[in-house]
Formats: C-alpha cells, structure tokens, sequence
C-alpha cells in the first residue's frame, strides 16, 4: 500500500513539473497576467466602484485562465502518453492504475492550485499597486474557483478515455462547465414546469454539478464563505468521476 | 472476477455522483433573482447569457454600471436643445456642477439600466444606491427612486441604507430639506454612500447655514470621490466656504 501510494506521489510529482515546464504554461501566465492587466484599465472606467470591478474581473480571468490550462491538460495527458507509449513503460512497472490515475489528476489539480495561487499573488499586487486592499473573502472565491476545477478536471479525465480527440472532450467539459452555472435555473424551470418537462429536468439537475455551490466570487457578503455541502459535494463529483474513469482505464488494454 | 469489479466500480461512480448531487442540493439556496426576472435584457441578451452561463453575474452587473455611468455622463441633449434650454433658463440643461441642478436631465432609459444591475447581482448595494439618488435627487423622479429602492429591499430586506434613501425621499416630498439632510448623514461615512448623496447633503448643509458641517462633507468628497466633476466642484465650494466659515 505504501510503495503505491509513493508510486501515486511521484506519477502525480512528474505530472506537476512537466506542466510547468510545458511552454503552453508560459503561454498562460502571460496571458493571465496580460488579462488582469487589463482588467485594471477597465477598473478605471467604473470610477468610484474601481476596487469592485477590478476585483471581480481579476477574479473572474484567473478562473478562466486556470480552467483553460486545467482542461487542456486533463484532455491531452493521457492520450499523450498513450500515443507516445509512455504508459507502457509505467504499467511494465508495479504501478497500479488506480494509483497512475490518481497521481495524474493530483499533478493536474496541484498545477491548477499553483497557477491560482501565482495568479491570485499578481492579481493582489496589482490591486494594491491601484491603492486597493485585499477584498473581503478573497481566499474563499479562489477556493471556490480551486472547487470548480477539480470537479471539471476529474470529469475532462473520466471523458478523455472515452472520446476521440483531446478537442471533444475539450467541448463535453467545457459544455458541462456551462450546464454546471445554469443549474439553479434549470431548478426554477424544473418546478414551474412540472409534467414530463419537469422530470426530465430535474433528472438533469441530478446528472449536472452544480457549479454556482462553488461561485464564491459571485456572490456578497457571508454568503461567499463556502459551507460543508461545498466539500462534501466537491469530494464526491471528484470521486465519483475518478470511479469511472478508473473503471475506463481498467478496460483498456496497455 | 474482473467483470465484477467493473460493475462495483461503475456502481460506486455513479452513488458517488449522486451523493454530490444530493449534497448540493440541500445545500444550495439561490441568492440571485430567477431568470424569468431579468426583463430589460434588449441588446444585452448575449451578455446576460454569458453572465448566467459563466457565473459571472456579479461581473456583468459591474459591466452594466458602467455602462450606466457612461450614459448618465453622456451629453444627453443636441446643440440645437442645450440652446433652447439655455435661452429658457439661463443655464444649460443639464450637468450644471454648481450644485442642487448637478446631474440634470431626462434620460429615459436610467430606470431600466438600473433595475438590469439589481437583477444580475441584488447585493450590488453601491448601485442601488446610486441609481436611487440620482433618479430622486438629480432626475427628480422619486417613484422611479423607490421602485428601485423596493427593488433592492425584496433581495436584501435588512439593508439600513436603502431604507435611510426612502426616508430621505420621502422628506424631499415633503419638501424638508433638514429632515433630508439628517436622514442621509448616517450613510455619509459608508463606502458603498454614493457621490451624489454627499453633494446633496454638502448642498443642504450649506443652504442651512451649516458651512463647517458643508465643509467637511466637500473636504470628504475631495479625498472618496475619483469623478472628476464632483471633485471639482467639491473644491471649488471649499474654496468659497472657507471665505464664509472664516468671517463667522
């Protein structure tokens, strides 16, 4: 058990520094930093209301970014070493797939946990440089953002051992993500419609992570500190996903 | 054996997603109005659809700020109308910085630029503020001033501010500015207290014969404020007080 966990470490150890070290991770920062740069000539257009909207972009970009990098490194890293046969080389070895599974999506979430912190570190900096102080509950909205991409990340994993391309399951996550912020609504639809419509939407509500649970940045106040549904629905998401895609990996033959 | 194991896992997957799902679902407890709320969407639909879809509510209420800002500081008459209202009055329509007439005009779609803000984000409590205050105070259309106060109160019932607002507009129909003056002071020192409220109350103070009371709000709109019609005007009224507190 402790040699597979070691085993676990270290896949999830290689994982986190060959994606710093990816180009595309550069890419990234730049244009993170790029973006909150922005941001902050926008935050001048809203006058007295700068800090809020300086905040709320900053906040809002790193999300985004973090979610761009997460995915298409969910979605391309196996297949990747599928197609360069690396994973041969690591199942000749006494690596059980469960453990490989979950040192790749612990190295995926430990780069997108690294990139919010760099992120959240330059986007403060910036806010200070225009003379604004932390806003309140800023660790719990990149907490909230860290939430939201474990659940897509684990997903984009469980899709990219079924799909065809790492674009496919780019599109499914990405999809997901979107269904993820639409399910309050799709609640409200669900009991004004009742009947067939209904059902059909409330198994929807079921099948969908509800995203906005984690959207701490969306919203004011108390309301921003994440309760324990949060964690114990995100823990569940994640695992669920890595259920499946580990049931997935078992049926491939390396 | 292996076939089993496949299934437990598959089986397991699924229990685990829904724990999540179940989690969540009593967890879970809206803050936002429902979609079927947000009704000025006019050209703004795509917008309000990324809003919803990213969950970027509050930043797309923060987009609608200032777009409204950029509307209500935009020259709303032609320069055929501004010289019909200078002959008529003796000043420009609207924007006078001199003080009561500060913000002046009619711009029809104020109301429901500002009642699409509430509706992304309800605890956008600045905005609130601010639309009611001009809407009362500059616009002089108070119902439209308490429907977005009411607006704001449905959403975030134990806000003080914006019952402190209906106070203060209900005195201005009552045509008592003191009664005005002491209902917006407690709000003067707040973040969220908007621009045009301390004008108003700088205005009454010094209409009352309050000067260093009037100074130390136009002192505190020099240092709160980055709008640079207000800040102007701001030290310009502080330069004439000085001259009035200084013979007192």
């Amino acid at each position: 058990m402790k040699n597979t966990l070691y085993a676990a470490a270290a896949v999830a150890s290689n994982s986190f520094r060959e994606s710093v070290r990816n180009r595309f991770f550069t890419l990234f920062a730049v244009f993170a930093f790029t973006s909150i740069y922005a941001s902050v000539l926008a935050g001048v257009m809203a006058v007295d209301q700068e800090g809020r909207v300086l905040a709320d972009m900053g906040l809002a970009l790193i999300e985004l970014t973090a979610l761009a990098y997460a995915l298409f490194s969910a979605s391309s890293s196996l297949l990747k070493e599928a197609e360069t046969k690396t994973i041969y080389l690591v199942f000749s070895r006494p690596v059980p797939r469960w453990s490989y599974l979950a040192g790749k999506l612990a190295g995926v979430l430990l780069t997108s946990a690294f990139m919010l912190a760099v992120m959240g570190l330059m986007h403060l900096l910036l806010l200070s440089f225009r003379g604004f102080g932390v806003p309140p509950f800023y660790a719990w909205a990149l907490g909230g953002s860290f939430l939201k991409l474990a659940v897509i990340t684990s997903f984009a994993f469980f899709v990219s051992l079924f799909s065809t391309s790492p674009v496919s399951t780019l599109v499914i996550s990405g999809i997901l993500w979107t269904l993820g912020h639409f399910v309050p609504e799709t609640r409200f639809l669900a009991d004004q419609a009742g009947g067939l419509k209904g059902t059909a939407l409330n198994a929807a509500v079921w099948l969908i992570p509800n995203l906005q649970l984690f959207n701490a940045r969306d919203v004011s106040g108390s309301a921003c500190v994440l309760g324990a549904p949060a964690f114990v629905s995100a823990a569940a998401w994640v695992g669920g996903s890595y259920l499946a895609a580990l049931w997935l990996l078992r049926r491939k033959e390396f | 054996m292996e076939k089993r194991a496949g299934l437990f896992l598959l089986l397991a997957a699924l229990l685990a997603w829904g724990a999540g799902s179940s989690a969540a679902f009593r967890g879970y407890r809206t803050q936002f109005p429902p979609p079927g709320e947000i009704k000025q969407a006019g050209g703004g639909a795509p917008a309000d659809m990324f809003a919803l879809a990213f969950g970027a509510r509050r930043l797309f209420a923060d987009l609608w700020f200032v777009r409204l800002m950029q509307y209500y500081g935009t020259r709303e008459l032609s320069d055929d109308e501004e010289q019909e209202e200078l002959e008529s009055h003796g000043k420009p329509g609207h924007h006078c910085h001199h003080g009561a007439d500060f913000g002046k005009g009619r711009y029809p779609d104020f109301l429901p630029m500002s009642l699409h803000i509430l509706q992304l984000d309800p605890g956008f409590t600045a905005a609130c503020l601010y639309s009611a205050a001009s809407l009362a105070f500059n616009l002089e259309r108070p119902d439209e001033a308490e429907a977005v106060l009411n607006y704001g109160l449905r959403y975030s019932p134990k806000e003080w501010k914006y019952l402190s607002v209906l106070a203060a507009i209900g005195y201005t129909k009552a045509k008592d500015p003191n009664a005005v003056a002491s209902a917006i002071a407690p709000m003067l020192k707040d973040p969220d207290c908007p621009v045009m409220l301390k004008q108003l109350a700088a205005f009454l103070n010094k209409r009352a014969g309050n000067y260093a009371a009037a100074a130390a709000i136009y002192a505190d709109i020099l240092v709160t404020t980055k709008d640079p019609a207000y800040l102007r005007n701001a030290a310009r009224e502080l330069e004439k007080l000085k001259g009035r507190t200084s013979k007192r």
